[in-house]
């Protein structure tokens, strides 16, 4: 009997193969390496426990922490961008016309803010310029005000003032600056403070490259050598390592029995598993830091006695 | 397509549709990624410290029937001395048992035995039976993870208790250290009695652990050099009869004695062959002393060596394929190494001293000897290429190691200075473990058997 297929069906099942076959093994590549998540300690609380953790004391100091910093950068003479603009004195003339207060307070209003020196990175100043326009032009009109009095006892002459003596009733007063600025408090902390960390640094608990099995695993091992009674492997060096995958619950009690790694192959190495698993049982409970449960809850201790007597 | 008569079933023809979402499926399944398992810590532990031994709990073996108690408390003393004389298990004081009276037939209560820090215990039971013959029965158990780790009955003549009590020991030894056990063996020996002058030396056979001691000869002929067959239940030994020493061959069950050969001249240090059918001495002719061997069937005998040197001591390697003896070929008396059917001879010690009495392990992997240097007498080891050497102990006067049959322990005899005499001592091969073993009177020259079962 044969079977009836198709030519084209045929040709379009190989030609399938073919390309994904390729596909297949051309394209597939190691599958990325996750990267080490850190593991968050989380834990389930209640909104009551939330807020009995969160309320503070009517009576407690208030806490207004500097954030710490790994460095401080060198404080840069900054360059100001408008050169230093010495006093002009006030030029009076004869022929200066009374001014008039309309037509200068506009050009006063466009007046360009004048550059602040910017000595700190404090950000105190960034909601100065919002804040600034009508508190500025207060002082202006105060310090226009006064200059209008003192012309009116001058003579006053009834030539056309030049138009260049106008901006030269613009004074550009950089002791005003001072008043000029913002004089409330800062409202926003610095997000980066000017103090060192005087901790070294040791990385932080959630940081990616979180591993303090040197703590943790120096201590199991302390304990669990004090049960630990390897046999006897006499004089000759072996080498032999048996290990186990164990579970550990939080009060540090064993999970589950013990998996060992592997059968052992002589009689030697079966003792020397027995033996070990005996000091894993027999060692609990464990104390080890519970901030690091998420480390210890799983792992692979190595037993190695290579005793070279 | 023609229509065919439905004789058979359709064949399946899969539509274009099916075949295409066929292969997308197939795809699927095939791409579907492999998830890299994520390994956690490793942390290693490495031993720290000196070695501890391993403590066992081992109360008294039960009565089977109520005149047992006496079998019982004896088999338990003897198992308990031989797990603590090998220096790897420290049996537990019965004072500190909470639980005295065991049983066999149940599963211990294992908290009892936690409590006084127990990682082993041996639960045992003697029952005589109604033909006469003891039943012995023992449980060995691991206290932390409740297992049962050996077990095993014995049936056995009443008076061989003490044997069952040996064979009990190696295994619970076994078991417990990975080794193979040696307690159930017998050494050979010159048992010396009387003063310093005039000391009458006597072939002697006992328990490994000084117990069932025999004597072999009467003490009116100087006995020298004893040791064991392999194989077979004899023992060869140099004897100072009328005239010449002599090689003797003595079997132990039947008491019956033999000359090994008639040599011209003086032979000295005898040792059998591994498989009991040769026997290895030095004859000394003239000035000079070779080895020979002799076949105890045939009477034939070969000479190995030809020197004007003095070759002696030689011991067979347990394959049977070397021998190693103490030559002075060199000028000093040094080991050498050499096919067991004669051939050109290899050095192997080359420290300060001079190196006699060599005696292959029965494991093969080590040659214990007698060093002689810088006015000490030690007892030491060394692999077969002449590496690894190591002295076990060093005093005013140690001579003639033996080994046991797992190569595990070494016994020499110790002479200590002034009017005393000498005794048995054992030590571990890594040094540890020196310990006397009991004799009557002083003792020396001792060979260790192979295991007796």
């Amino acid at each position: 009997m044969t079977v009836k297929i198709d030519k084209t069906v045929a040709v379009s099942i190989v030609l399938h193969v073919l390309v994904i076959g390729w596909g297949l093994f051309s394209f597939s590549t190691r599958a990325l390496p996750l990267p080490e998540e850190d593991t968050v300690a989380v834990d389930v609380i209640s909104a009551d426990q939330l807020a009995k953790v969160m309320a503070g004391i009517k009576t407690g100091k208030k806490e207004n922490p500097k954030p710490l910093v790994e460095k401080v950068a060198e404080a840069k003479p900054v360059d100001e961008t408008v050169g230093k603009i010495t006093e002009k004195a006030p030029v009076v003339t004869d022929t200066t016309p009374p001014p008039q207060p309309k037509p200068v307070e506009k050009p006063v209003e466009k007046k360009p803010d004048p550059p602040k020196p910017l000595a700190e990175a404090k950000p105190k100043e960034e909601p100065k310029p919002v804040e600034k326009k009508p508190d500025t032009t207060d002082p202006i009109a105060e310090a226009l005000k006064k200059e209008e009095k003192k012309p009116p006892p001058k003579p006053q002459a009834a030539v056309p003032p030049p138009q260049p003596p106008k901006p030269k009733d613009r004074t550009f007063d950089q002791t005003k600056i001072a008043a000029l600025l913002d004089k409330r408090d800062p409202s926003r902390q610095a997000a980066v403070g000017d103090t060192l960390n005087s901790n070294a640094a040791l990385g932080t608990a959630k940081g990616k490259s979180a591993d303090n099995s040197a703590t943790w695993g120096r201590l199991f091992k302390e304990q669990v050598d004090r049960c630990w009674k390897p046999p006897y492997g006499g004089i000759e060096s072996q080498n032999p390592i048996v290990a186990f995958d164990i579970r550990l619950k939080r009060d540090g009690t064993l999970e589950s029995a013990p998996i060992p790694e592997g059968t052992p192959a002589t009689p030697y190495l079966r003792v020397l598993q027995e033996s070990a698993l005996r000091a894993i049982i027999e060692c609990q409970p464990y104390k080890l830091p519970a901030e690091l449960y998420d480390e210890w809850k799983y792992f692979t201790p190595e037993f190695a006695p290579d005793r070279r007597s | 397509m023609t229509d065919k008569a439905p004789s058979h079933p359709t064949p399946f023809r899969p539509s274009r549709r099916q075949l295409v979402s066929g292969m997308a499926s197939l795809g699927l399944l095939a791409g579907a990624p492999a998830r890299s398992a994520r390994a956690q810590k490793r942390i290693p532990i490495p031993a720290e410290g000196d070695f501890v031994p391993l403590p066992i709990a081992v109360p008294n073996f039960a009565p089977g029937t109520p005149s047992d108690g006496e079998v019982g408390v004896g088999v338990t003393q003897i198992i308990t001395n031989n797990l603590k004389r090998s220096g790897l298990l420290a049996p537990i004081d019965q004072a500190a048992y909470l639980e005295k009276a065991v049983n066999i037939d149940v599963v211990p209560q294992f908290n009892n035995w936690k409590t006084i820090a127990a990682q082993a215990l041996v639960i045992g039971r003697m029952t005589r039976q109604a033909d006469g013959r003891l039943k012995a029965e023992f449980r060995l158990w691991d206290v932390a993870t409740a297992q049962p780790l050996a077990g095993q009955q014995y049936f056995t003549q009443a008076e061989n208790w003490r044997r069952i009590a040996h064979i009990i020991s190696d295994q619970i030894y076994e078991r417990l250290t990975g080794e193979q056990g040696y307690f159930d063996s017998r050494v050979v020996f010159v048992d010396e009695t009387g003063a310093k002058e005039r000391r009458v030396k006597r072939l002697a056979l006992m328990d490994q652990d000084g117990a069932n001691v025999r004597y072999l000869t009467r003490g009116s002929d100087l006995v020298l050099t004893p040791r064991f067959s392999p194989s077979t239940q004899e023992i060869t030994y140099m004897e100072f009869g009328q005239g010449d020493p002599r090689v003797y061959l003595f079997n132990i069950e039947t008491g019956q004695r033999e000359i090994v050969g008639n040599f011209p001249g003086m032979t000295f240090s005898p040792r059998f062959s591994p498989d009991g059918q040769r026997v290895i001495m030095s004859l000394q002719q003239g000035g000079n002393s070779n080895l020979f061997v002799m076949d105890l069937r045939s009477k034939s005998t070969t000479r190995l060596t030809d020197t004007p040197a003095i070759d002696t001591s030689p011991s067979y390697a347990p394959d049977g394929g070397r021998i190693c003896f103490e030559s002075d070929r060199g000028g000093k008396p040094q080991i050498y190494v050499m096919p067991a059917t004669g051939g050109p001879a290899q050095r192997i010690s080359f420290g300060e001293g001079n190196y006699s009495t060599p005696v292959w392990s029965p494991r093969g992997d080590y040659i214990a000897f007698t060093k002689q240097g810088g006015g000490q007498f030690s007892i030491g080891i060394m692999k077969p290429d002449g590496s690894g050497e190591r002295i076990l102990t060093s005093g005013f006067h140690n001579e003639g190691p033996t080994f046991a049959p797992n190569g595990r322990v070494v016994m020499f005899f110790r002479d200590p200075a002034g009017n005393a005499g000498p005794s048995l001592f054992t030590v571990d091969i890594s040094g540890r473990f020196e310990q006397r073993v009991p004799t009557p009177g002083f003792a020396s020259d001792p060979a260790w058997s192979p295991l007796l079962s």
